[in-house]
């Protein structure tokens, strides 16, 4: 048993250092969040604890990105179609069913699960290249439709959310109190990558990660490998809808942006910047380039030309994005030995 | 007949106007080392293909210890007990080695272990250190894939195949670019295997298939030209024409 | 029946025409987009803002006080350095990794990103309207039809005709087709490998200028003009095959078609969920679409 328990150890991507990096860089972040929750409350600061409960939101919108490309090796450009389902879901239940937290996640992830299954059903016919274009169509033909329905608010968008009061059991959390709402969304987040990180190194999550090494062997594992791409795709859609539902609970409205290509599109920018495969990097590439943004924000309105000049940066100098050329030197630090692939 | 572990029925494919296989029939006896043989483009890879389910025949059946599993997709054979190697050597080659034969045997246990931590797969990971062992690579587990040498590589292409206990196991040319001294191993190890299970073969090396076979297919544009025992192969004239005529 | 030829001639033929005349510019656009991915692989994401750039270069050119003949002959001119700098500067330098397909289209997603800003940056926000240059209409057959809108169907299909005997009827063509069917024999039969693609990728982008001419009289001009457009020349694409010329001269007339008529009886909103509905079903019957890759044709 001694050995199942080391090979298990051992067959573990790259060993334990690897991980150990990843989930100390996690901690790292957890504390430093939450000292500046704390510093930004004891302040009493509202936009920068609002803008990085932003950065959270779309945290989680591009750990879905990186399910899809980091493990299962398929590049949608176009989740940003369930992050703005779960946003609009939200927010209409919020508005006009009644102010319920659960009620309004619970809608969000049986809409996203139908949504996933039948839009992983038309970009599954499909790999690569193909696949990123059809996710693009996709999310771009339902924003317009959104754009264009008169129910929805059109190109307005659904305003007048109400703030609500989450009951989580034994207290609840003021969606209005900007530090208690930005660490309620930081443990979301964190649950969530915990729990994708997690499913990530099971069997089932490795056979992902298998199909994005070389798909045309699996099947001969004796898995099927469009059925394990479409788990990943609802999973996938159902992390970006779950937290795009706390999209209207923090700003109190929503609007056909959220669903059209340059939400996609950021938060594949977030994933490539901040480490594609890693999960944690995601996380920390939508803060620093949240960051980024606000900051360049203050001297001009084009930082898209920073941010895309950025990006290209990155796609050609790092391919592991941010994480990718930190942990090396983690993971050095950690094991005190010479560095694993 | 009824007792034969692998049995091809008029087995046909046609690519457009190419007819690759043409009507090919024969039976694999349990626990006997069958060889397809033939030229380049005499249809062995796509009788494969064929038999392990990558592409469907246009006509003919294809029967695994009786059970008919004409057409059933690649990733239900496993189930059915047969697995196969590649002659393309068609690995993940950016995972460890240990990686590679895991998931491959991760098909031993209850699928709901799949959602548990890879460390509670015992027997997918027993199964993989068993393979590391016997095949030479525990020095390498940690070595990704696509770093080992080319002879390794085929090795554990062998190794993965094998993984899952298949009942019958088809080799694509094991020995491709293969040295001397790792063709002999690796014929000596096919010929332990067929105490344990029926091995189907495809092989470049004549030398190797007449004394490591029970039992020979020879295949020529697409159809059967004879089959036998090795030796009645040999004497086979049309044989000799067509095959080892180039030869 | 006179009901019906009514019908015809004031309602459905004007708008078969205006679709035909959006379909020759998708075309352009798609032809663009095909011809490299078909040579290259490269999914150019960033073609719907070169677009914009030769719509914007027209606007220049026409403030210098030139008219638009000029326009049409120097913008494309224009855009080839722009291209070949791009091919050069960008898709060189990861096209010889192992995710080429994914790293180009992430590279040049990112390229039209700055592009965009950087239109944005020289020529302000707004939405300019050109003059349309060729003023009044024309009468055929009892239907009336503005005459810019003629010149451009007829103008388009004459380019159309053009870039289809470039690359199947000249030793140009030749040796882009066989360089996209097999680089290392072509390169060894005396073919410039990298001077062909970059030759065709330049190509390429200065087709999606002339769209930006061609459309600027009837669409307006703005930094994000490339965005809507960019969907129906994918889907064109894709539906024509990925790297056919034919493909993308037949989905082009047939979706624009659709799209045209079918807005007559249903809410425009929902014309394009219709396009993309037939692209996925397309795809759902032949993958590949429904013409093979250039070397292949």
């Amino acid at each position: 048993m001694r050995d199942v328990m080391l090979s298990g150890r051992l067959a573990t991507r790259g060993g334990g250092a690897v991980r150990n990096a990843v989930h100390l860089l996690a901690l790292v972040f957890l504390l430093l969040a939450i000292a500046f929750g704390v510093i930004a409350w004891a302040a009493g600061d509202t936009f920068y604890l609002r803008l990085a409960t932003e950065a959270l939101i779309f945290a989680g919108l591009a750990m879905s990105v990186d399910i899809l490309l980091g493990y299962t090796g398929l590049l949608s450009l176009g989740q940003a179609l369930y992050f703005g389902l779960g946003a609009y879901t939200s927010a209409v239940v919020l508005r006009d069913i009644g102010p319920s937290f659960w009620l309004a996640m619970g809608m969000t992830l049986v809409l996203a699960t139908l949504a996933g299954t039948l839009g992983g059903f038309i970009a599954n016919r499909v790999k690569g290249v193909y696949f990123a274009l059809i996710t693009f169509g996709l999310a771009q033909v339902v924003a317009k439709v959104v754009y264009n329905t008169r129910e929805l608010g059109a190109s307005d968008g659904l305003i007048g959310v109400p703030e609500i009061t989450i009951p989580l059991g034994l207290f609840t959390v003021e969606a209005a109190n900007p530090a208690a709402f930005f660490l309620f969304v930081l443990a979301f987040v964190l649950l969530l990558y915990a729990g994708i990180a997690y499913l990530m190194d099971t069997p089932f999550g490795r056979t992902l990660t298998a199909i994005r090494a070389n798909d045309r062997r699996v099947p001969f594992l004796g898995s099927n490998p469009l059925v394990y791409r479409m788990l990943a795709y609802v999973l996938a859609a159902n992390v970006a809808a779950l937290t795009g539902a706390l999209y209207p609970m923090l700003r109190g409205f929503v609007s056909p942006e959220l669903m059209f290509f340059h939400t996609s599109g950021n938060a594949v920018i977030t994933v490539i910047v901040g480490g594609v495969g890693t999960l944690i990097g995601p996380i920390l590439g939508s803060v620093l380039l949240t960051a980024l943004r606000s900051v360049v924000g203050t001297w001009t309105e084009h930082h898209l030309i920073v941010i895309g000049v950025l990006f290209m940066l990155s796609v050609i100098l790092l391919p592991k994005g941010l994480i990718g050329a930190i942990r090396p030197w983690l993971q050095h630090r950690l094991t005190g030995s010479e560095t694993p692939r | 007949m009824s007792a034969a572990a692998l049995s091809v029925h008029d087995l046909t494919v046609n690519f457009g106007a190419l007819v690759a296989v043409n009507s090919i029939s024969f039976d694999a006896a349990p626990g006997r080392i069958t060889s397809v043989i033939g030229p380049n483009g005499a249809g062995k890879s796509s009788l494969f293909n064929l038999i392990s389910g990558a592409i469907r025949p246009t006509a003919g059946m294809v029967r695994l210890e009786g059970v008919d599993v004409t057409g059933r997709p690649p990733f239900r054979m496993l189930a059915a007990g047969l697995a196969r190697s590649f002659q393309i050597t068609n690995l993940f080659f950016e995972l460890s080695v240990i990686e590679n034969l895991r998931l491959a045997a991760q098909i031993l246990e209850p699928p709901l272990r799949s959602l548990l931590p890879v460390a509670r797969s015992p027997r997918a990971l027993r199964r993989a250190d068993e393979l590391l062992e016997s095949f030479g690579l525990s020095g390498k587990a940690h070595e990704l894939a696509g770093s080992l040498s080319h002879g390794e590589q085929r090795r554990l292409e062998i190794a993965v195949a094998l993984a899952g206990y298949p009942r019958v196991l088809l080799l694509d040319e094991p020995t491709q670019g293969m040295s001397h001294g790792d063709t002999a191993e690796t014929a000596e190890m096919i010929r332990r295997l067929a105490g344990e299970m029926t091995v189907l073969l495809i092989e470049h090396d004549i030398g190797l298939v007449m004394t490591l076979s029970d039992h020979v297919v020879v295949m020529h544009q697409g159809r059967k030209l004879a089959e036998g025992t090795p030796a009645a192969v040999r004497a086979d004239p049309a044989v000799q024409a067509a095959y080892f005529g180039h030869a | 029946m006179p009901e019906f030829l009514d019908y015809f001639q004031f309602v459905l033929a004007p708008q078969m025409l205006n679709g035909l005349s959006l379909g020759v510019a998708v075309i352009l656009m798609a032809l663009g987009l095909t011809i490299i991915f078909g040579l290259l692989d490269v999914i150019n994401m960033a073609h719907g803002e070169f677009y914009a750039i030769g719509a914007f270069l027209a606007l220049s050119v026409g403030a210098l006080g030139f008219d638009f003949w000029v326009m049409l002959a120097v913008v494309p001119l224009m855009m080839v350095p722009i291209g070949w700098l791009t091919e050069q500067v960008l898709i060189q330098r990861v096209f010889h990794s192992r995710e080429r397909h994914i790293l180009t289209l992430l590279l040049t997603f990112g390229f039209g990103m700055v592009l965009e800003d950087v239109l944005k940056l020289v020529y302000g926000p707004n939405t300019q309207k050109p003059p349309t240059p060729i003023g009044g209409g024309t009468e055929i057959l009892g239907i009336f039809l503005p005459n810019y809108r003629l010149f451009l169907i007829v103008f388009g299909a004459a380019l159309i005709l053009a870039v289809w005997l470039v690359v199947f009827r000249s030793r140009l063509g030749a040796m882009v087709r066989a360089a996209a069917w097999d680089k290392d024999m072509a390169s060894s039969l005396g073919v410039p490998v990298r001077l062909v693609y970059s030759g065709t990728f330049a190509f390429g982008v200065a087709l999606a200028g002339l769209s930006g001419v061609l459309l600027a009289p009837i669409y307006s001009v703005f930094p994000t003009m490339g965005r809507d457009f960019i969907l129906m020349a994918f889907t064109v694409v894709i539906v024509g095959g990925m790297g056919s010329i034919q493909g993308a001269v037949v989905a082009g007339v047939l979706l624009t078609q659709v799209q045209a008529i079918s807005s007559l009886y249903i809410s425009p909103v929902w014309s394009d969920p219709l396009v993309f509905g037939i692209m996925v079903m397309v795809l759902m019957v032949r993958p590949q679409g429904l013409f093979g890759k250039l070397g292949n044709a």
